[in-house]
Formats: structure tokens, C-alpha cells, sequence
């Protein structure tokens, strides 16, 4: 019962010798015939035996200090018989990977649990990291962070130092609920865009400023990008899409180079994806400046028109675009002028329009 | 005619169980936010050594994540601070000091490579053994150094073209230090020839639309193989190499579909695959007395080198 066939390397020789192996009380006793014929035996002590880590039903043990002996049995009933002949001593750790030992549902199971875990914290934890790690980005270095951008990409535009200084004007007769340093500037070029930078600069292209009627479509532009600087949009984007190269890096690390292509688009898609949600965040926080302001809401549905002729041709081509349709935003637009309350006619603000439009002249 | 002696290593893996690996190495990867990646790296090729068979012995890797976590901690610190030299000479905004961070970054990165050649080589071989004999790599870390940095700058200057002498020298030297007990091996390939094999096989492949490139890879890996020796005392045992173009479109076409298909999910399989086409397409000749290789090398635990290659991504094995 205590015997076991066995492969026996000395630690010195490459030779194997076929051996058996006999569980004696407080020792193991392996004998040999050495390749001469003549009968050998060696003599493990107990506490001097360890197992190897193992993944099939190879079962290894060594022994002693380097070069160690070593013996390899393949006898299934091993395992079972050692935990009985020796209750004190453990030989098989339990690992967490003996759950391969088991049946493949299991696998099968463990992989889908893998699977749904890593799909949530992409789609779910990812964002929520991103968006926790932007609330604890302190205010100054964000500002000092916008401020080195701007002066960075500033240069590869022509500023209108007029349109600038007047729309500036126009913004600080609007109170945007931010706390953040808005600063304006406009630059000379054709087409209908804005943006905005972390930590308060706002570029405004004067194409966009030709095509408007009315002050609340200026301030509707303006109440959407305060509110991506307000509610540190590019920052989060930032972290979001950091985070999410590192998660696919670390998690493909070493499959080979179609799937990281593949991986890349698809972080890619998702971003665009995230940043649409932040975009039609940016279009309700807006709003809800307007309200706070009693400024009439129209000037979204004004704003949004302007942009689809503007850019209506093209609209079809947009469906990765980083903004969401513009019809889609159109109507939430309309939606929320039909359930707005009293406005008011602000006759400071509209002055300061009339300066902004003799200035377009 | 006298039969020629030739053995072969088998690969008994299977794409189940490397799968089961894998899931729980990534599972507890992201669970433990990637502290258990050395332990993970380790399980992987305890098990791919355990499915390598040569004359009815499998081999076996003896090392442990805990060596490997603490090479994985000092990599990610040596890392740390080349970047941290990086990023911090990027925000000084000052050219001069902006030039020398750089600097300092890739000759840094330069530097790296061969230490981590030598790192891991010497531990990889240290903690691999086949029937209770360890393997092991003599190589000094200087000469490695110097003929690295060396080779790297003559590259440079011919514009690439020293690349192929310098492959050749680095695996010259790699498999001179090699030892699997008390037997040595050695690498036989040439600049010369390394080269034109090269500059044929990126034009053909050019002219062919990339048609050719089945029989560059195939050329490359029979260049690889067919050189190496191996000697046990006086007997030499070459190195021989049955793979065909056909037979790698084959394994690289099923591979990219496997992989495709699955969305990745199936890579295991494919690198099953791979193992098996390799094992299956290496022949070692000669007269080897697989009962009489002596235990010569002594242990060698420090697996920095082994992550730090890992980081920079160098296949060794």
C-alpha cells in the first residue's frame, strides 16, 4: 500500500532511475537498481521533502539543498495516501489554481465571470476612477495646466484682439456659477467652433460668432463650454482615456499585435462615446446656467440650427463625431424651451451683443 | 547507410488549460491591481516548461513569484526613475536641461537592454532544469555591455546595415555562455550571410506584395536553428530545422483566424500551436548520452533582469 513506482534523479547525473518509492513513518526510503546491478537506496527525511507547484497530474518532489534530488510519480492515489500517512505534514498547498484540476464548466464559468467583471470595470469603474481622480486634481494646477495648453496650441491662430475684449465683456454680465477664471479669446477662422481648455480658457472661432442673431446664442455657447470647464470634462477625458490604454495594455499584455489593434479602436470607440455623454452633459449644465440667469432658452435652438447648416453636410459622415447629432441636441433643445418659465429681457447684456456685432462688422 | 540519432522536444500543452490560466491570472492580476503579475508570469511558465518533453522527461521552471515579484518591484523603480528624469527635465520647460532629461532617458532605455539580457538569461537558465540538471549563462555583463553599446552605435552610423552583424555576434555570445550541465553550446551564423538573407527577403517581399514573407520568417527561423551546436565532451550535435513556408502560412493563417474569430479570447490555442510547430520542426542530431549530462551551474535567484526584459518586451525564449 505504502509503494510507489517512481522516476529518481539524483541531482548530480542526468540519468533516471526507476525507482520505488516507500513511505516509511518518518521518512521516504527510494531504492534503485544503479545502472551496475547493484541494489541502492537513499533516504529522505521527512521535513526536508517539498512539493512542486503543478499544474497536470505529474506529481514532483525534491529534496535537500541545490542540486536537489528529485522524484516524479505519476500514481493518481498519491495525493490522497500521503494526507493519510502523514496528517501532519501538508504536501499539496491548496492553490487557487487547482480550480483547473476540476471540470470545464467550471472553467467555462470562472472565464465568464472573468469576462462580465472586466467588461464592467471598463464600461462602469473606468469613468467613475476617471471622474474620481479629476474631482482630486487641485484647481491651481489645473489652471496652470489649461494656461501652458493654451499658450502651446494659441500661437497656431490669428487672435482678434477686438472680438476678444468685447466678448469677454459679454461674458462677465452673465453669472456662470463657476468659480474657475473664464477667459475668452477669439480667433480668426472660418469655421463654427468652440472650445474649451481645463482650468478656464475658452477659444471661440469667429466663424461661429458671424453666424449668430441673437446674444442668447452667444450665451448658450458660452454657458456649454463654462459648464466642460466647470465640471472638468477634458480632465476626465484625459484620465478616462489613460486609463483605459493601461487597463488594455495590462490585460493584453502579452497576445499578440491584431488583437491590441483591435483593443485600441475599440478604447478609441468607447472614448467617443464617453465624450458624447459629457457633451450632452455640457448641453444641460448650460442650461441650467440660462435658467439661473432667467435668459430665454431658445438660444440653445437658435445655436444648435446654426450649427446644423453650418455643418449639415457633413452630418451624415458624423456618426464617430465627438459631439452628439446635432438634431438629437436640437430637440432636447426645444424640449426644454417648451417647459421654461419667465424670461427676462436684459437690456445690459444686449448692449454689450450690439458691441460684439459692430465689432464683427 | 548508418541511421542518423536525432531526438526531438514534444509540447503537451493544451489550449483548455492554458486558458484556465490565463483567466485566473487576469482575474487576479485586476483584482490585486496587477501586484500579482509576477506571480502570474511565473505559473505561466512553470506550465509551459511542465507540457515540454524531451526523452520521456519534462522540464521543469523552478522559479517562484516571490523572486519574481521582488525583480518586478525593482524593475518598476528603475522604470520610475528614468521616466521620472524624463517627465521632470519636461517640465523645467528649459531646452538645455529638456535635452539632457532626454538624453538621459534613451541612453538609459539603451543601457537597459543588455543588462536585461544578461538579468534575465541568467536567471531563466539558472531556474530551468530537466531531469533534476539545471541549466545556466556564464556571460559577463560588461562584455555584453560593451559589445551591445558598441554594435548599437556602429548601427546607427551605417544606418542599420551593422544590425545584422551585431544580432549574429549578440547570439554568438549568448549561446557560447550557455551551459545545460557540463554541455556547452555555440552559434555558428554569420553576419554576411545573416544580412543578404535580410535584404533578399525584404525586397522579394516587397515585390511580391508580401507573398514572400512566409519564406523570410521560415529562412530566419531555419538561420536560427540550423547554426546552433551542441556539445556533450567530444560529441557535437547540430541543431536542425524541418520548418517550410507552407507550413508556417498554415500555422500563421489558423492563428490570426483563431485569434480573430474569437476576439482574442482563443489565443491560448493559437500559442499551443505555435509551441507544437516549433517543438515539431526542431531536430537535434548526433550521438547524445541523455543519462550522463553532469549538474554544473549554481543557483541564481535575482529575477530582476527577467522582469526588466519582460517590461522592454525581449523574447528570450
Amino acid at each position: 500500500m505504502y509503494n510507489f513506482s517512481v522516476r529518481y534523479h539524483d541531482g548530480r547525473l542526468s540519468i533516471a532511475h526507476d525507482a520505488t518509492l516507500t513511505l516509511m513513518p518518518d521518512h521516504w526510503l527510494i531504492h534503485y537498481r544503479d545502472p551496475s546491478g547493484e541494489l541502492t537506496s537513499v533516504r529522505w527525511a521527512l521535513q526536508g521533502i517539498s512539493t512542486d507547484e503543478n499544474f497536470s497530474n505529474l506529481f514532483i518532489f525534491r529534496y535537500g539543498e541545490f542540486p536537489q534530488q528529485t522524484i516524479e510519480c505519476k500514481e493518481d492515489s498519491l495525493p490522497q495516501i500521503l494526507r493519510k500517512r502523514y496528517p501532519e505534514k501538508v504536501f499539496f498547498r491548496r492553490r487557487i489554481t487547482d480550480i483547473f484540476k476540476l471540470n470545464n464548466t467550471t472553467i467555462v464559468g470562472v472565464a465568464l465571470a472573468v469576462l462580465m467583471l472586466m467588461g464592467l470595470g471598463y464600461w462602469f469603474g473606468l469613468p467613475w476612477l476617471a471622474g474620481a481622480a479629476a474631482s482630486r486634481f487641485p484647481v491651481s494646477t489645473e489652471v496652470q495646466l489649461g494656461d501652458t495648453m493654451y499658450e502651446n496650441m494659441i500661437r497656431a491662430y490669428d487672435v482678434d484682439q477686438g472680438l476678444t475684449a468685447v466678448t469677454n465683456d459679454f461674458a462677465k454680465a452673465i453669472d456662470f456659477k463657476t468659480h474657475y477664471p473664464i477667459r475668452i479669446t477669439v480667433v480668426k477662422d472660418k469655421e463654427a467652433n468652440a472650445f474649451a481648455l481645463p482650468g478656464g480658457r475658452i477659444v471661440v472661432f469667429d466663424g461661429i460668432l458671424r453666424k449668430m442673431h441673437t446674444k442668447e446664442e452667444l450665451a448658450a455657447l458660452l454657458a456649454h463650454e463654462v459648464s466642460h470647464v466647470h465640471y472638468r470634462h477634458s480632465l476626465r477625458n484625459i484620465f478616462r482615456s489613460l486609463g483605459g490604454y493601461l487597463f488594455l495594455s495590462l490585460l493584453l499584455n502579452d497576445i499578440n499585435g491584431v488583437v491590441t489593434v483591435l483593443a485600441d479602436n475599440s478604447n478609441m470607440l468607447a472614448n467617443l462615446t464617453y465624450s458624447r455623454e459629457l457633451e450632452t452633459e455640457a448641453d444641460s449644465k448650460g442650461m441650467a446656467i440660462f435658467k439661473a440667469n432667467r435668459l430665454d432658452l431658445k438660444g440653445f435652438v437658435d445655436l444648435f440650427t446654426v450649427l446644423k447648416s453650418a455643418r449639415g453636410e457633413v452630418e451624415s459622415l458624423k456618426l464617430l463625431s465627438t459631439h452628439p447629432l446635432t438634431a438629437d441636441r436640437l430637440r432636447a433643445a426645444e424640449e426644454m424651451v417648451k417647459g421654461q418659465g419667465q424670461v427676462r429681457e436684459d437690456e445690459r447684456l444686449e448692449r454689450k451683443w450690439e458691441a460684439i456685432e459692430n465689432e464683427l462688422k | 547507410m548508418e541511421q542518423q540519432e536525432t531526438r526531438q522536444l514534444t509540447f503537451h500543452g493544451e489550449g483548455a488549460k492554458l486558458f484556465g490560466i490565463y483567466i485566473v491570472n487576469i482575474l487576479l492580476t485586476i483584482v490585486t491591481f496587477g501586484l500579482y503579475y509576477p506571480w502570474a508570469r511565473a505559473a505561466l511558465l512553470k506550465y509551459m516548461y511542465e507540457e515540454s518533453e524531451l526523452e520521456g522527461s519534462r522540464f521543469t521552471f523552478h522559479g517562484t513569484g516571490k523572486e519574481m515579484f521582488l525583480g518586478f518591484i525593482k524593475a518598476i523603480g528603475i522604470f520610475l526613475v528614468l521616466y521620472g528624469i524624463l517627465f521632470g527635465a519636461a517640465a523645467t520647460q528649459k531646452p538645455t536641461i529638456m535635452l539632457l532629461g532626454f538624453a538621459v532617458f534613451y541612453i538609459g532605455l539603451l543601457l537597459l537592454i543588455p543588462i536585461a539580457i544578461h538579468g534575465a538569461l541568467r536567471y531563466r537558465a539558472s531556474r530551468s532544469s530537466w531531469r533534476g540538471i539545471h541549466f545556466g549563462y556564464r556571460g559577463d555583463r560588461k562584455e555584453l555591455l560593451n559589445t551591445f553599446v558598441i554594435g548599437s552605435i556602429i548601427t546607427l552610423v551605417t544606418f542599420g546595415i551593422y544590425g545584422a552583424w551585431l544580432v549574429i555576434e549578440l547570439r554568438k555570445y549568448i549561446f557560447k555562455n550557455l551551459r545545460f550541465g557540463n554541455i556547452t553550446f555555440s552559434y555558428e551564423g554569420e553576419g554576411g550571410a545573416f544580412f543578404w538573407l535580410n535584404i533578399k527577403g525584404y525586397f522579394l517581399t516587397l515585390l511580391t506584395f508580401g507573398i514572400y514573407g512566409f519564406w523570410w520568417v521560415k529562412d530566419l527561423f531555419n538561420y536560427y536553428v540550423n547554426n546552433i551546436r551542441m556539445y556533450q565532451g567530444e560529441t557535437r550535435l547540430a541543431f536542425r530545422s524541418t520548418a517550410t513556408a507552407g507550413g508556417y502560412f498554415k500555422l500563421l493563417i489558423v492563428n490570426v483566424l483563431i485569434v480573430v474569430l474569437s476576439l482574442g479570447l482563443a489565443t491560448p490555442w493559437a500559442i499551443v500551436r505555435t509551441m507544437q510547430f516549433v517543438f515539431s520542426n526542431i531536430h537535434i542530431d548526433g550521438p547524445l548520452d541523455v543519462d550522463a549530462i553532469i549538474q554544473t551551474e549554481a543557483d541564481y535567484t535575482d529575477a530582476t533582469g527577467e522582469d526588466l526584459a519582460d517590461m522592454i518586451d525581449i523574447g528570450i525564449v
